[in-house]
């Protein structure tokens, strides 16, 4: 066995070990009678899953729901960083901070915010379009599926964003100019240079989303139920939550049909970007990204891109700093404006598991993301070089815990690690998170790495640099757009995680989005307001940290 | 470069020293109640004894504690749910039979084989006090089924939430006189489309913005969401909810922790603390939710229905309330 193949295998047992061992429990559960997992063998499962009169009704909305939010996400990614990286656009560092803040959000305050600017009685949206033209009824109802993709596509935004954003930010100018000199004008050369190049970016960032959106919640429960309007993961919810006893075997019938539509999708993304040569753009003889002058265009696409985002973004966020201010839920007036004060702010802050949580989450987000981004880099670089079957088994092992739906992999995780003495400890957490997420920083990475050319590599070999030394001194510099993007996928997706917390988290190691679910619970939602604020202050903070740091370490 | 480099080590450094919060434990409570803060604060302070508090939700109650337990690593001393799972939770050995002593001062009925009944997760028609008018409240249940309310009620959704589902059977059991009656009035709700969310937590919100008028909701929040402008509708038929009861677990590692714990529970001083801060209703005699008229409403516990029951009704009700 030579040096790659080893290696491949030692990432193959700690990556398997990490997202397989949940899965395996999920589908003993499955297959066992009752409620655990050591119950006698059955079908009984499967077959009262798959046999449910309303499933194709359900998948019919699923699939609307899932390639809607996928497609509204890529595409609104694509937008933002063609103009955020490839363009002298004014005010980029503020666009690019905004462009992710939707990730940084809890979804189900985001969820909530869109309800309350759109609903049909009074959203805030639609009282002003019925006073401004003297309609009868609502304009919008977000309680529809064209609502649920508009916020399911919002929050996914983010992840797409940051795996198009780097390949924008390291593309070849030749290419482009190349273009230009056989008589191609800018569009033309997007359309048939730049998106092409892309290609690998563009359907990692698809792909990423799709199943994202599969394993989705927050957004079917806050905005979907009240339309009643069912996708698979309410409709998971719907069939184990009759009763007291919840049969999360059942759940897992259900959720493997996603896991493997997850390892489709994969395998096809592997099969679409078998040829990576074609993406090269770090090559040996140099390379540099270009600005290319909006000239005229430059002010109405500043207009345009700043009133999409302060709609689709800002406008939300105002709505949590507004709900956090007011005494309880308000239509905005004269009256809520003179009741507004900081109590919401002043129970958050004198809460001791809120500053607990609070403490726990930022340790969870810095030091969970630095290993998950160094597992990753080994990762990515493991599938997109050395590609071996067991490469491809690899990459789709790292999405087998990501693609599960939420409500049901936390409880897979609980089956597993209460056989281990980490249980009900925050190390469990940690092993949680990075098992789950880690396609948020192999997916940039990967990406990032179809795009430096081995012949780098193989200068630095000839030198006689070690595999290692030339990861960290030739590699890595290069990576540094996909390491940035990839830490605050995980960093911000650990700093908001619900799925596994609300099962793993115990008195001691509680994390906001545990807290965040309590004041749900007891529909508290100034509080919930507030914390969240706090969450997206902290998570901005440590992005623009990171952006920063990751600019000044840019070869 | 060497400068961040430092810095990055030092961040981590900090982070590792202050990262993880260690607690000390001396009697760990698993509960699917919440806002009981002040109740864990104030039996510290009297007994000296730490109480540590995980909130677990219904939906994952028995998976977690059965799981614990199967595994020997069960963490709780005492756990708190709503009878049903208790007593699933008895069948597998989970539940330990003390009985304590500040319990005698309750109803006999409130006893169950070392799981002690002490409230009831009450149901009532919450309603916008400044968007309802008064001669508008509901006096009944059936009035809910007046047209004027269609699209102005929200719910949790009666085809899923158990306490939802009992509560319906509650009102056949309990109030109608005739099942032809109660269908009548489930059928009349369901033809006035309610809003359907996941649980009781999200039903006060839409009202106290004036999204919908009125929930079928719990009373509590009238107290933990004052000043938002809720009131109950004072029907005449009796108001009905699902016991809340509490045990000591069979494998407690605190076990004398845990019965001076659940002794206190039932004391009335943390009965008062659970009614007045909470708006809980409580069965420590005597004692009510600050909530007016709450003292002279007459609430009914629902009898208890099994897992096969609840779930054959919620097929009934996601049928009836199908309507477009």
């Amino acid at each position: 066995m030579n040096s790659s193949s080893r290696n491949t295998v030692i990432l193959l047992v700690i990556v398997g070990f990490l997202t397989v061992s949940p899965v395996i429990m999920l589908l003993f559960g499955s297959f066992s009678r009752g409620l655990s997992v050591s119950g006698a063998f059955t079908l009984d499962k499967y077959i009262a899953a798959y046999t449910d009169p309303d499933l194709g009704e359900i998948i019919n909305n699923t699939v609307i729901f899932v390639f809607g939010s996928s497609l509204l996400a890529t595409l609104l990614a694509l937008f933002l960083s063609y103009l955020n990286n490839r363009t002298d656009i004014t005010w980029k560092f503020l666009f690019r901070i905004i462009s992710i803040t939707p990730m940084m959000i809890p979804h189900i305050l985001f969820s909530v915010s869109w309800v309350l600017l759109l609903n049909p009685s009074n959203g805030i949206f639609n009282l002003i379009l019925k006073q401004l033209f003297g309609l009868k009824n609502s304009l919008f109802n977000i309680y529809s599926l064209g609502g649920m993709i508009l916020v399911e596509g919002l929050l996914d935004m983010p992840i797409a964003y940051l795996i198009i954003a780097p390949a924008m930010a390291s593309f070849d100018v030749n290419l482009e100019e190349s273009s230009r000199v056989c008589g191609a004008n800018t569009l033309q050369t997007l359309i048939r240079i730049t998106l092409p190049v892309l290609r690998p970016a563009i359907l990692a960032a698809f792909i990423l989303c799709i199943v994202r959106c599969m394993a989705s919640f927050a957004v079917p429960s806050v905005i979907g139920m009240p339309g009643r309007i069912y996708v698979l993961a309410t409709h998971i919810y719907r069939t184990i939550s009759i009763g007291f006893a919840i049969d999360y075997g059942k759940a897992a019938a259900i959720g493997m049909s996603v896991l493997v539509i997850s390892v489709i999708l994969i395998i096809i993304y592997r099969y679409l970007t078998a040829e990576s040569e074609k993406y090269v753009t770090i090559s040996s003889r140099g390379y540099r990204p270009a600005v290319i002058e909006l000239k005229r265009a430059k002010v109405p696409l500043f207009f345009v891109l700043g009133l999409l985002l302060f709609i689709l973004i800002v406008l939300p966020v105002l709505v949590l700093v507004y709900t956090s201010l007011v005494p309880y839920s308000m239509i905005p007036s004269s009256r809520a404006l003179s009741m507004m004060n900081l109590n919401h702010w002043r129970e958050v802050l004198k809460d001791p598991i809120s500053i607990l949580s609070l403490k726990n989450s930022i340790f969870l987000g810095i030091f969970g993301a630095t290993i998950g981004i160094i597992l990753s880099i080994f990762v990515a670089y493991t599938i997109v070089r050395i590609k071996t079957r067991t490469s491809g088994i690899l990459e789709s092992l790292s999405f087998l815990s990501f693609s599960f739906p939420g409500i049901v992999i936390g409880v897979g995780f609980m089956w597993f690690f209460v056989r281990t003495p980490i249980y009900a400890t925050i190390w469990a957490l940690l092993i949680g998170y990075i098992a789950t997420y880690i396609p948020y920083g192999i997916r940039p990475l990967s990406s990032a790495f179809i795009q430096i050319h081995k012949h780098l590599e193989e200068s630095s070999r000839v030198f006689g640099a070690k595999p290692l030394t030339t990861m960290r001194r030739i590699i890595v510099p290069l990576l540094i757009p996909g390491i940035t993007s990839g830490w605050i996928l995980m960093a911000t997706m650990f700093l908001r995680e619900l799925s596994l917390s609300v099962v793993l988290a115990r008195p001691g190691s509680e994390v906001m989005a545990v807290q965040i679910l309590r004041f749900a619970s007891d529909g508290l939602w100034g509080r919930l307001s507030a914390l969240g604020i706090i969450m997206i202050v902290i998570s901005t903070s440590l992005v623009a940290l990171v952006t920063f740091i990751g600019i000044k370490l840019k070869p | 470069m060497k400068k961040i480099k430092l810095t990055i080590i030092i961040i981590f450094l900090l982070l590792l020293m202050g990262g993880p919060a260690i607690g000390a434990s001396k009697v760990s409570f698993y509960a699917n109640i919440t806002a009981i803060e002040p109740i864990m604060e104030a039996f510290e302070a009297k007994t000296g004894i730490a109480g540590e508090y995980t909130r677990i939700s219904t939906d994952k109650f028995l998976a977690t504690v059965l799981t614990e337990f199967e595994a020997g690593k069960l963490l709780a001393d005492v756990i708190q749910a709503p009878i049903p799972v208790l007593e699933m939770l008895s069948e597998k050995g989970v539940i330990s039979s003390y009985i304590s002593s500040v319990a005698q001062t309750y109803p006999d009925w409130t006893h169950k084989n070392g799981i002690q009944l002490f409230g009831i997760e009450y149901v009532a028609l919450i309603y916008n006090k400044e968007l309802v008018k008064q001669e508008d409240v509901p006096k009944r249940y059936e009035d809910l089924t007046d047209a004027k309310w269609k699209d102005k009620i929200v719910m949790a959704n009666p085809a899923i939430h158990p306490t939802t589902i009992s509560w319906l059977i509650g009102l056949k059991e309990n109030v109608f006189s005739s099942e032809e009656e109660w269908m009548n009035f489930v059928k009349g709700l369901a033809a006035n489309k309610p809003m359907f969310v996941a649980s009781f937590g999200p039903t006060p919100a839409p009202v106290e913005s004036g999204e919908k008028l009125i929930a079928i909701s719990m009373p509590k929040y009238i107290i933990t969401k004052a000043p938002a402008p809720l009131d109950w509708a004072k029907v005449a038929q009796p108001l009905l909810g699902t016991p809340r009861a509490i045990a000591v677990t069979s494998s407690a590692p605190n076990p004398d922790s845990a019965k001076a714990f659940i002794d206190y529970w039932l004391s009335d001083e943390a009965m008062s603390i659970l009614a007045e801060d909470v708006g809980e209703y409580v069965l420590a005699p005597g004692i009510f939710p600050p909530i007016e008229g709450m003292d002279k409403a007459e609430v009914i516990a629902i009898r208890e229905l099994s897992d096969e029951e609840i779930q054959q009704w919620g097929n009934e009700f996601k049928q009836i309330f199908a309507v477009e």
